[in-house]
């Protein structure tokens, strides 16, 4: 059985561009939202949202309809976000070496540190602090936390997205769960809990 | 599957701290039994350092599911649709091509050649005659004809004619696409290549090439 959105990608493939039109309207906001709660920035979330659906677009090819079209885009909005947060790592380290360009990047992820007018309004104070402290999670732990509680996805699906076993998936809520509360606990103490 | 059995095994004794925590993540996970959910809740009724911690896992859990949902700029699709290129129609043969570059080079390599050949080979199917001193020779309709005692020095190649040999050949007598006949006084020092297919045409211009012996 193949779902609506594995039909309209198989239309997609054959070169209906309304139909890749729908599929950006369904899941533009979940991955807008997913990269940005990876990356905590609205810029590189739309930088990463249309990267994803450009690839999606030029992968249709290999999109295989047996499989779940929401786990292939996950997936490879996922890794993205993933590559793009070892990067930014790799070039914040002072003993990493720089290859060309990388310095450019560098500069072009500074503004993102400051939150836009429109998200310093939508956040609480509380909000913000969550923010904050999942910003900080180590991102095999941020993963598994965005796409449980922010993508609301089954552990099953988590494992599916990310490829790896569901005991692992698991294990990884709970440091991911561990680690919010004390940071939390310990930056914010009283005013939270 | 071992934790899970812990408590039966222990049953009567008091949970301990170590044994809580999995178990406060598994119950927010929603995995816990009823008679381990009671346990847990002895537990942190009796501890009051597992119960700060469990309102504090349960109020960060909740604190990290009210995240405001962000939703991408209103005019996204439409921005990302404008820029998107148009796609090509699908190849099945292309994506073969892609994953195997270095056979596809070759064989298109291999078809270029073969083009140029087969080109050369049915360029004009008429009568063509090359050769040293063609004085020698008598062309009439579709035959070339050698008298007795009249002699070609260097090969003598017939394209789209038959050929009839009764003189001398210094060299090959090469006959494509026709027939010949020597005669009993005909002596050819060369070779005699009869060749009647594009597939032979081309076996000789591949030997022509590499091979000197051949000129």
């Amino acid at each position: 059985m193949k779902d609506t959105e594995a039909r309209l990608a198989m239309l997609a493939r054959s070169g209906d561009r309304s139909a890749f039109a729908s599929l950006v309207d369904l899941y533009k906001d979940k991955m807008y939202h997913l990269a940005y709660r990876m990356l905590g920035s609205s810029h590189e979330a739309e930088d990463i949202a249309q990267e994803t659906f450009l690839r999606v677009y030029t992968n249709l090819d290999r999109y295989d309809e047996n499989q779940k079209f929401s786990t292939w885009i996950y997936r490879i909005a996922t890794n993205l976000c993933i590559d793009r947060l070892r990067k930014r790592k790799a070039s914040y380290s002072l003993d990493a070496e720089m290859p060309d360009g990388e310095g450019a990047d560098w500069y072009s992820l500074l503004p993102s540190d400051q939150p836009t007018p429109e998200e310093e309004i939508l956040l609480s104070e509380t909000q913000e602090h969550i923010r904050k402290a999942i910003d900080t999670l180590p991102e095999k732990y941020k993963s598994v936390v965005i796409l449980r509680y922010l993508q609301d996805m089954s552990l099953q699906e988590i494992g599916d997205v990310l490829d790896m076993p569901v005991t692992t998936v698991k294990t990884r809520v709970h440091r991911g769960r561990e680690f919010l509360r004390k940071k939390l606990h310990s930056e914010y103490g009283g005013k939270i809990f | 599957m071992n934790r899970r059995e812990q408590p039966e095994e222990r049953r009567g004794y008091p949970m301990n701290c170590e044994e809580a925590l999995p178990l406060m993540h598994e119950y927010l996970d929603g995995n816990t039994e009823g008679r381990e959910a009671a346990e847990l809740k002895r537990h942190l009724l009796q501890c009051p350092e597992c119960n700060r911690i469990f309102r504090e896992l349960e109020m960060t859990e909740a604190l990290v599911k009210s995240c405001p949902k962000l939703a991408a700029p209103s005019d996204f699709t439409d921005r990302f649709m404008q820029n998107l290129p148009v796609r090509p129609k699908r190849q099945p043969w292309f994506s073969w091509v892609k994953r195997h570059p270095a056979v596809s080079v070759a064989s298109v390599f291999l078809l270029v050649m073969l083009g140029s050949f087969l080109s050369m080979w049915s360029q004009d199917q008429e009568l063509t005659v090359k050769g040293n001193n063609l004085d020698q020779l008598v062309i009439e309709d579709n035959t070339v004809y050698l008298p007795k005692g009249h002699r070609v020095q260097g090969n003598l190649m017939v394209r789209g004619g038959n050929v009839q040999v009764d003189g001398e050949i210094d060299g090959n007598l090469v006959v494509v696409d026709g027939k010949y006949h020597t005669a009993s006084t005909a002596n050819i020092s060369g070779k005699i290549y009869s060749i009647n297919q594009a597939a032979e045409w081309l076996v000789y211009q591949v030997k022509e090439i590499f091979s000197p012996a051949v000129q």
